[in-house]
This record gives C-alpha cells, structure tokens and sequence, in this order.
C-alpha cells in the first residue's frame, strides 16, 4: 500500500493538537471536509440521523444483538449499552487490501460520527485499528496501528479534540467475520469505534 | 555436510542440581550419578552433524520394571517411548523403530542384550541398544541407563555408557526421558540437547469471550506452555483478553508478553512458577504509551520493545526493570520486531522505512549507531539465532515461509515448502530447529521443522495457536 498523503497544510494543526502526545515525527494525516462539512447533529437526546449506509455489520456469531437506537436516549444508557447496540451511533469504517487511507465513504462516516461526538461532548473513545487475516500477525499490528490513528486524525481534523480519541491496534487478531474470502475481509479491515466513558 | 558450532555451556554437577524446575508442572532436576567433566566456564564444542556419514543406530528397549502391575507396565513403556523420541528428534542416531523391537522384552542385564541377537544386523539392525531399569521409591524413581553394543556390532556386548538418574518424579515421568536424553547427548555427542526445554505460544482454544463489539463477540488469546515435543499442554495467562508475542527471559524462569487486559497493549512480565499471578509492567504502560514485543537481551539485563509512546511505532531499550527507557530508532516509519544480537551488542528488527510500507530488516547497534539494512527484501518476526543466523518470515499475502539469512554469506534459505501460510519463527536455543505458526493443517498451528527444512511435527492441535517462543536451556 502507499503511505497516506501528508499535507502540508495541516501540519499546523499537527504541531498545536498533537503536543500532548509529543509527536514529532509522522505528523498526523488530515483530510480536509467533503464539501457540505460535517453533518448537522439531531437535536434533543435523539439518535443522530443515519449516516450514508456503510457495508452492513458483520455476521452476529452469538447473542442476538440489542435493538437499535430508535427511540432510545443515549445519555440514559450505559456505555456496555451503547457499545452493544446493533445500530450503534459511531459507525465503522472500512478499508481497502493492505491501506490505511480514508477513501470519501469512510470521510462521510467520520463526518457522522463527529456530529455525535459534538452532540455528546464528554463522550471519550477507543478507535480500534483492525485488518484482515491476510499477512502476518506482526505486520498487521502496524497496519492496524496506522488505520486506527488515519481515522483518529481525520476526526480531529473535524474538529474532535485529541484527547477524547484513544487509538488501539488490534492487527488481525479480532475478525468481525470468521470468514475466510473477500465478504469477510472487506468487513475486517476496519477502524471500529467504541465508547469509553461518558 | 553440514557442520554446525554449537555454543555449549557446561555446568557444574552442583549447579545442575541447584537448580529449581519449573511450574507449570512440578518437575524436579533430575540428577545423574555418572561423573560429569564440568569446567567451570563455557567451552566451545564443535559438532559436525553429517548427512553422508553413516550414523550410529540406536535401539530403546522397554525398560525393566521391579514390580509386575498395569501402572508400572506403563511407566516403562512411557519412558522407553519418550526418550527414543528425543533422540530421534535431535538425529544424531539413527532409531529403530520401537514397533520393530516391542517383541523383544525388557533387558534388564547387559548379557540380555548379547543373548538376543535379533536386537543387532539380523534383526532389527541396531548398532547399540539403550536398556534401562526403573526403581520405584514413593512418588520419586530412579532409572539405571546402559548403552550397549548389539549384537553382530564391533562392540557387542560391550558397555559404551552408563549412568543411573535419580529424583524423577511420577507426577511428570516424561521430564526423566527428557534429562536422560539431554544427558547422553551432552556426553555422548557433546550437544546441548533441547528435551527439557518448553515452548510457550498463544492459543485461543478455552476461548474466553473479550466482550462485545456491535453485536459481535470477540475471542481472546491466553499464553500457555507446553514441553518441547507439546506434551503437557497448560494455560499461564487468566485474564480473558489478548495475550501475544509470549518471550523467554535468557534464565528460562520468565515470560514477558504483550497483554491487552487494560484494554490497551503493554508488555507484562511473570515467573513461570506463578502461571496468571505476580505481573510486573517494566513498560509502564497506559492508553497513550502502549507497548509491545519485547525481548530480553542475551545477559537479561536489559528490555527492547515496540513502544508508540513518541507517535509511532519504535524499537526502545530499557533496563530489565523498566527504568532508563530510551528510544533507540526514532524515526517516522513503523520499526517492530526488535531481537538481540547473541553479544547483545545490537538488534535486529524490521522497518518500512525503505518501502512506505514493505517491512525489511535492519541492524543496529544499542547505542543507536551504525545502522544497516541486511537485505532488500519483505522480512517479519526476524529471531537472532546464535548459529549465526536470522530466522525471519518471508513472502506475503498467504504465501508466507520461514526463512533462514545467513549472517556471513547474506544468503537467503526458504526452510518452509510453501504449504500453508507459515510465520512468528522461533528459534532452538540449540539452533538446530525453529518452531512456527502455520495453517498447513487448517486452523493455525504450532509446528517445528530442522534448520535444515525437513522433519516437520505438528505441536498443537486445539483451537487457533501462534506467536510460539522456545525457552533457553537452564
């Protein structure tokens, strides 16, 4: 895979939100907003409007998922709740073989899940970097690493401050589909997000 | 011919019996009476392991038994069983089969071994014949070992080796064969033998559930550990989430691995005597300084690992406590992998730096100097052997093979036949064989092959298991 494509243009942003972390190498990759900007948050304690449809969630393997969130009041749940929900309000993004770039489906996801980060604005997540079986477990560890943090940079660079985004690579150690062909792995290369606290 | 060095550390009879053995299962060291030549230092030995050179045949007789019951019965065989594995799994004799010689009792006497001349070229062809006799006391026994020429053999009926081993232990009668062999082939071929050695890898075979992710429930991996030949299978880790890249400390008494039971990875330490209990964290890890594969260097003094803690992944180095941690890459592209040099001068580890995203293997020296890219090619897991050599996973996608570079010639081996996909190589501490991860099988397992790419075992059988790691001959 390439690199994603670092632009200089956000290096500012870089130097100023990711001091905490004392980077200075491999300044963050930022994407600029797809024209229209974010999506507007649902008002009240509504469940934000859906977002452009991802792929669908992976095969449920066991328990029957929780119902969705129509009608349910995010700050009345609790974070297992929500990170249980079938129709959860931070949706997944996905990948192509071997990369870590953020293609204009996943930006209007991200873009959805900024709005819902806004809304809820003590809300802290993991963005979990995940890939397919494919490679080696160690190389997909690093992998799963640049994925995590492609989706952390593009959320900050909505405006979601640094500290509320966690970052964790999995590699290819927790497949959503135990499947062994393309179906599987396009739902397992992945940056999955899930609440931490509230 | 291949000619291997084998680095040979000769310990005191005092030393050997010194030392404590090992939970997970309580084994006890087994001491042997035979008077052992011990320098005090390291000696270098030089084995020459030859494929043209006629090998001596080796035939293991059921031992002898004092008493007649089913239990005792078994014990022999048991032991008969496990020792002829041994040395066939080091090939420096040629075995008889045992089916081939199970009608031929249990030779209690030398002058049995002369009387029965199917035990040599008539019969089942054997150069030499090992008979043992097993004397039971409480829960310990002792075996009397005596190697001896068959017959039809230049040296019929003469004594080539004998020694009687004591304190071995009914609760792991397996650990006896396995000292018996490390001791014949130390005095008898002067090889640091591998028997008594364990392996520990992850497995997700009790599968505990880490939790849920949108209606998926996710698996985790504990650490287990299991002897050499995969006998004796036993859980280390209890946490219930994802437990990798399992390393032995150079003492063989610790595993370090990399744990995500904080929901974050950090490196975690524990004594093998205290399976799930006694964690020590030398990375001082939290959800902004994760770290991971760490390996310690060859005098155990000190620690490198992965550590995202400067914004990406980096090799760091600290003392084995965790203390005095520096960065010793620092540098923007993703350096894993890091493992020791045998001088513990400097690490081996793998970096996309060239590529933008091929990982290739670097040296350099622990002082940050002197950095080198020893090959032009896609290298993962690379483990310094000290043979002289860096077993490394090569290849992509699901065509990964275990691989040999020689250090001196820079030359590339492909150890692996390119069935399944086949990665994480560790390496014997003797050098002579490397344990892997491959799906040859199906599900991923743990395997070994020789270095010269041939003998192939399978370890495991249950579940998924991966990341295996040999523990260092104590």
């Amino acid at each position: 895979m390439r690199r994603s494509g670092i632009s200089v243009l956000i290096v500012t942003l870089a130097v100023t939100t990711l001091a905490v972390a004392g980077c200075k190498k491999k300044p963050p990759v930022a994407f600029p907003p797809a024209s229209g900007g974010p999506a507007t948050p649902a008002g009240g304690g509504n469940p934000p409007p859906p977002a452009p449809v991802p792929p669908q969630p992976p095969t449920i393997i066991d328990n029957p998922p929780v119902t969705s969130t129509a009608g349910k009041d995010l700050n009345a749940m609790t974070i297992d709740d929500i990170n249980k929900l079938e129709n959860s309000p931070l949706k997944p993004i996905y990948f192509l073989y071997d990369s870590d770039e953020i293609d204009d489906a996943s930006k209007k996801i991200l873009e959805a899940n900024a709005s819902v980060l806004k809304q809820y604005s003590t809300w802290v997540i993991t963005v979990e970097g995940h890939c397919d079986e494919r490679g080696t477990a160690e190389y997909n560890l690093a992998l799963g690493d640049r994925r995590a943090l492609s989706a952390k940079n593009y959320l900050m660079s909505l405006g979601i401050a640094a500290d509320r985004l966690r970052t964790v690579s999995y590699g290819k150690e927790f497949p959503f589909d135990p499947g062994h062909e393309e179906g599987a792995w396009s739902k397992n290369r992945r940056a999955h997000f899930m609440l931490v606290s509230k | 011919m291949h000619r291997l060095q084998v680095r040979t550390a000769l310990m005191g009879a005092a030393v050997a019996a010194l030392a404590t053995i090992a939970v997970p299962v309580a084994t006890r060291e087994v001491v042997a009476t035979a008077q052992q030549t011990a320098p005090p230092q390291q000696a270098e030995l030089s084995v020459t392991l030859s494929s043209t050179t006629k090998r001596t045949v080796l035939a293991v007789a059921d031992f002898v038994v004092p008493s007649g019951d089913a239990e005792a019965a078994a014990l022999s065989k048991l032991l008969s069983d496990v020792l002829w594995a041994d040395f066939d799994f080091e090939r420096e004799y040629s075995l008889v089969p045992r089916a081939k010689t199970a009608s031929f009792g249990a030779p209690a006497r030398p002058e049995d071994v002369a009387q029965q001349p199917d035990w040599g070229s008539s019969g089942a062809g054997a150069d030499a014949v090992v008979i043992g006799t097993v004397t039971r006391s409480g829960k310990e026994f002792s075996v009397k070992i005596d190697i001896v020429g068959a017959p039809g053999s230049p040296a019929a009926g003469q004594i080539g080796f004998s020694s009687l081993y004591e304190h071995c232990s009914l609760a792991n009668p397996r650990f006896c064969s396995h000292s018996i062999a490390d001791d014949i082939h130390k005095k008898k071929r002067g090889l640091d033998g591998v028997a008594r050695t364990r392996l520990a890898f992850s497995s997700d075979r009790d599968s505990a559930r880490m939790g849920t992710r949108t209606g998926v429930l996710v698996s985790g991996k504990e650490i287990y550990v299991s002897d050499y030949d995969g006998a004796n299978q036993q859980r280390f880790t209890f946490n219930n989430s994802l437990n990798i890249h399992s390393r032995w400390s150079p003492n063989g008494n610790q595993i370090v691995f990399t744990s995500y039971q904080t929901s974050f990875p950090d490196i975690y330490v524990a004594d093998l005597a205290q399976a799930g209990r006694g964690l020590r964290r030398p990375g001082n890890g939290n959800d902004r300084v994760q770290n991971n594969q760490a390996a310690w260097s060859p005098d155990g003094s000190k620690i490198a690992y992965v550590s995202n803690r400067s914004g990406n992944y980096d090799i760091w180095i600290a003392n084995a406590d965790g203390g005095d941690a520096r960065n010793l890459t620092n540098h923007p592209a993703a350096d894993q992998n890091p493992t020791w040099s045998p001088n513990g001068q400097q690490i081996a580890f793998t970096s996309d730096r060239a590529t933008g995203s091929t990982p290739q293997l670097y040296l350099i020296g622990i002082s940050g100097q002197a950095i080198e890219r020893l090959i032009d090619q896609r290298v993962d897991r690379p483990t310094w052997s000290t043979l002289g050599f860096i077993a490394f996973t090569s290849g992509a996608n699901f065509g990964h093979d275990i691989s040999l570079l020689d250090l001196v010639s820079r030359q590339v081996t492909v150890l692996t036949d390119g069935k399944g996909d086949n990665g994480s190589p560790a390496v014997s501490p003797s050098g002579r064989h490397i344990a892997f991860t491959t799906t040859r099988w199906g599900k991923e397992q743990i395997a070994i092959v020789d270095r010269r790419g041939s003998d192939v075992r399978q370890i495991t059988n249950t579940g998924n298991n991966t990341y295996p790691s040999w523990q260092p001959i104590r």
